[in-house]
């Protein structure tokens, strides 16, 4: 790929992204949370259970790119104050979307991350301001976009002197529309053979169903993934944004206990030679 | 105008009426330390006779009487409790209030412009009390105030240490991405210096915190925001845009609070000030007592003698109390080998941070 001065891989040389003590690109990572900032009691009771459940970092929109302009468009600043309590609360780093230019440096002022949406990948003067914040960047794939396009965007940011992206695949449009998208999880082996930046999974937008969110949640350990990002909501049937699509903490708890135990048998085959030999005595 | 900014405007002025009547009780407070109260005749019934003659078409007489009334009605009472008057320097929310508040809890805390107000109020018995900043953690002794210990004859009888957490503030209106310009006391803005850059906010200095937040308040200059306590933004109704934008981590200051007569109990921190002559050893040889009697020092500080260049004043801040004869004995030594020795007070060492 051309022009990929600072986004291509180098073997060996893998870019880890340190956000407090979170590594992103050593072992696996989770995000999880809502979907946006509600309340202070929604965002800080799901604070707290996801950080029970194992998470390692907590999401919440604050600024929200909607499909209809009338839709919720998030608390703003008052909503970045909530995420603020809830890590001095819970110690959780905030990863949250910033969606204008100008709210660059104030969401910097917040949050740990500074999320781009898939919507924004090819916002190329936002993709320069967050370039410029001093504070690690997720940059979600575009619905539409091809992995040369998605690599062009990271070394935007790259470019301007910000060393810490992660890439986060969120499902691409097909002729299918039983999902929301689809997820294209060749994303992962794929990304790692043509960059050193870290790279993890969303597979709540990527599908749109929660029955799908568990299996996809361990194909990706499975694939060789850095993360996750999911979406879980203390009650989700309140939600005023992806209802139908928020986890509830008992099923993240579940969907962290398979992860888990998909994670250590991945790191250790053996484990499964020795569990057979010891059932044959 | 709109229905929702007539509503504003009317709350703003509510607001500020409040504020204002809040600045009147202070005054009738300090009526009293005339021996004066606003009950005797002459004034009041000026008072309201002059209000009344006020050409408000809007205002009914009877009305005015009512009110004027019932606020000397209240300023009454006020006089009759027991308040302490505790002086700070600043506007209402300066840190040196957060202090004073922390030092005495019911008192009425009353503001001066300058440090220099809050000393000779003390001691012309214009206020009970009074609490100076004497040290910060970051930026070392306050100079004025050290100075001012010096010369004036007042005992200090408490201490404590108040965490400043700067604000970043702005008007319900402002919206923070239009925000350039950040009002503060050059301190606050200095200890915000990189919040400052990272948000391409420009700083203008102003003679102090909660002065910025009230002028902030009253005149709401354009795209202009002010670095202030979370206690002036009560005060003054501002928005916190952002708490806690101090670059160092902690950040505190240390003030005291000064009484015209010593601390009744034992306390067990003492403050002295004292001179030495120009003579190899001479500091030293202070010192040694202290180490000799083996009482630890928690302050040491040098200022330079305004009177006589060159040479220099030490304050010393030492765990003990005066009232021990251990300390008794020391300090009589202390006296003989120095030019010059003043004791400023003996009073409970403070563990808490407010």
């Amino acid at each position: 790929m051309k022009n990929l001065k600072l986004a291509s891989g180098k073997k060996g040389d893998r870019t880890i992204v340190k956000v407090s003590n979170v590594e992103i690109g050593r072992g696996f990572v989770v995000i999880a949370g809502p979907c946006s900032v509600e309340s202070e009691s929604q965002v800080l009771e799901t604070a707290h259970a996801v950080k029970d459940a194992g998470a390692d970092m907590l999401r919440g929109g604050a600024f929200k790119p909607r499909t209809s302009p009338y839709a919720f468009q998030g608390l703003g600043l008052r909503g970045l104050k909530i995420l603020e309590k809830a890590r001095q609360e819970t110690g959780l780093p905030i990863v949250s979307e910033v969606v204008d230019p100008r709210d660059v440096s104030w969401v910097a002022e917040f949050a740990d991350v500074l999320q781009i949406g898939a919507r924004n990948m090819q916002n190329f003067s936002l993709l320069k301001e967050v370039g410029r914040a001093g504070r690690p960047v997720l940059l979600k794939r575009g619905m539409y976009s091809t992995f040369e396009e998605w690599l062009n965007c990271a070394e935007y940011v790259l470019s301007e002197g910000n060393p810490d992206v992660i890439l986060c695949e969120r499902g691409i449009r097909t002729f299918e529309k039983y999902t929301r998208n689809t997820l294209d999880l060749s994303a992962v082996p794929a990304i790692k053979e043509l960059t050193h930046l870290p790279i993890i999974i969303d597979p709540t937008h990527s599908t749109g169903r929660i029955s799908l969110i568990g299996p996809m949640s361990l194909a990706s350990v499975a694939a060789g993934s850095d993360g996750l990002i999911i979406e879980v909501h203390h009650k989700p049937e309140e939600a005023l944004c992806d209802a139908e699509q928020a986890l509830t903490p008992d099923m993240f708890i579940d969907i962290m206990r398979r992860i888990r135990a998909l994670k250590s048998f991945l790191d250790n085959p053996g484990i499964i030679e020795k569990n057979n030999s010891e059932a044959k005595k | 105008m709109k229905l929702e900014e007539i509503r504003s405007k009317t709350e703003k002025i509510d607001r500020e009426l409040l504020v204002l009547l809040q600045e009147r009780m202070g005054l009738a407070l300090r009526l009293k330390k005339f021996n004066l109260t606003v009950t005797d005749p002459e004034p009041q019934v000026d008072l309201v006779a002059r209000a009344e003659r006020l050409n408000l078409d809007l205002i009914e007489r009877s009305f005015t009487r009512q009110l004027l009334n019932t606020i000397i009605e209240e300023s009454k009472r006020l006089q009759e409790e027991d308040r302490q008057l505790v002086a700070f320097q600043g506007e209402h929310g300066a840190y040196g209030e957060v202090a004073a508040r922390g030092l005495i809890p019911a008192g009425a805390y009353i503001p001066c412009l300058e440090f220099i107000d809050v000393f000779r109020g003390v001691e012309d018995g214009q206020f009970d009390l009074g609490v100076v900043p004497v040290e910060n953690s970051l930026e070392g002794a306050v100079t004025q105030v050290n100075d001012l210990f010096k010369t004036m004859n007042l005992k200090v009888i408490g201490e404590v240490k108040v965490t400043v957490n700067h604000c970043l503030l702005a008007t319900e209106m402002t919206d923070y991405r239009e925000i350039r310009l950040a009002y503060s006391h050059p301190q606050a803005l200095a200890q915000c210096r990189e919040f400052l850059s990272r948000n391409k906010l420009e700083p203008r200095p102003y003679y102090d915190t909660a002065g910025a937040a009230k002028m902030l308040a009253r005149e709401n200059p354009k795209a202009a925001a002010a670095i202030a306590s979370a206690l002036c933004a009560e005060l003054y109704n501002l928005e916190i845009i952002k708490e806690g934008i101090e670059d160092g981590p902690s950040n505190s200051t240390r003030f005291l609070l000064l009484s015209r007569e010593p601390y009744a109990g034992d306390g067990d921190k003492t403050s002295i000030i004292f001179a030495v002559s120009h003579q190899a050893g001479s500091l030293f040889g202070v010192l040694k007592l202290f180490a000799e009697a083996n009482v630890n020092l928690t302050r040491i500080a040098s200022m330079p003698l305004r009177t006589d260049p060159g040479n220099y004043s030490f304050f010393l801040d030492f765990e003990g109390s005066e009232k021990d004869k251990k300390i008794t004995r020391l300090l009589e030594q202390v006296e003989a080998q120095t030019i010059s020795m003043k004791y400023i007070g003996s009073y409970p060492a403070d563990s808490t941070t407010v």
